[in-house]
């Protein structure tokens, strides 16, 4: 039998984590969409970018959102493996698909499907590797 | 257009990077202080705060601002799917990172799911 660290706790905190990132990145999108029109070529056009995109309010409920992950996140690595939370954290591939499926009736195709099955057995095998976190205070 | 996809992959790259270090400096931070087991709002607070006053949290904070502007403008320039399913490789360099410098034990097992989560992402983000 080996020691699972990994609760169901932990996962719920990890999935939540996973929301806020999908929304932060919703938000990010939205406002970087807004400055699309921008041809980057010198430093002072990224300058432009960023001002624009600061204007933004998409940016900013993105940041809010950057801000709860952050308090999610540490709390989540307070009790696993950096090299646990990041991968098992990659569980919202699977669940946007699935949000998409049951809430906007969207249709998946057999590429993605085989795609969230690799996801799926890639997060079981992390998640049965995490074993009691070897207490690094000394 | 091809070396202007260039550029963009080594920004993906770039980006990859900065969260990983960003990742590591707030892992080890976190490493050293320590959430005792029945997690209440109020320890979470506390534990936020306690964190806040690291310095190492400050230069992952500065490694993330970094990471975000640089995603931003690549998100203007291509697709989201085909930039996060390069961005995946960002897992192999967590996983390295974790175990050379944090020394945390990645084993077959963890390898091996990495590494399918990482065919996983590819191929949901090219279909």
């Amino acid at each position: 039998m080996f020691k699972k660290n990994l609760t169901l706790k932990i996962i719920l905190f990890l999935v939540f984590s996973d929301i806020l990132e999908t929304f932060t990145q919703f938000c990010f999108k939205k406002s970087a969409l807004s400055q699309s029109g921008i041809d980057i070529r010198i430093f002072s056009d990224i300058f432009n970018f960023l001002l624009g995109a600061f204007s933004s309010w998409f940016l900013w409920l993105g940041l809010l959102s950057v801000l709860l992950t952050f308090v999610v996140w540490s709390t989540v690595l307070s009790k696993i493996d950096l090299s646990v939370a990041v991968p098992v954290a990659s569980f919202s591939y699977i669940l946007i698909p699935l949000v998409s499926i049951i809430f906007l009736q969207e249709k998946i195709s057999l590429l993605r499907w085989s795609g969230i099955f690799f996801i799926l057995i890639g997060v079981i095998f992390v998640s049965l590797s995490s074993k009691e976190r070897q207490d690094s205070l000394e | 257009m091809k070396e202007g996809l260039t550029f963009i992959f080594f920004l993906i790259v770039l980006t990859s990077i900065c969260d990983t270090i960003n990742q590591l400096f707030l892992k080890s931070a976190i490493n050293s202080l320590s959430l005792s087991s029945p997690i209440t709002i109020i320890k979470i607070i506390k534990f936020i705060i306690e964190l806040t006053m690291i310095p190492r949290v400050w230069i992952s904070f500065l490694f993330s601002v970094l990471s975000l502007c640089i995603w931003l403008f690549v998100l203007s320039k291509v697709d989201l799917n085909f930039a996060f399913s390069i961005d995946s490789m960002h897992y192999i360099f967590i996983a390295f990172a974790s175990r050379h410098i944090l020394k945390e034990k990645v084993g077959f097992k963890r390898w091996f799911g990495t590494i399918s989560i990482i065919i996983g992402i590819i191929l949901v983000s090219l279909s």
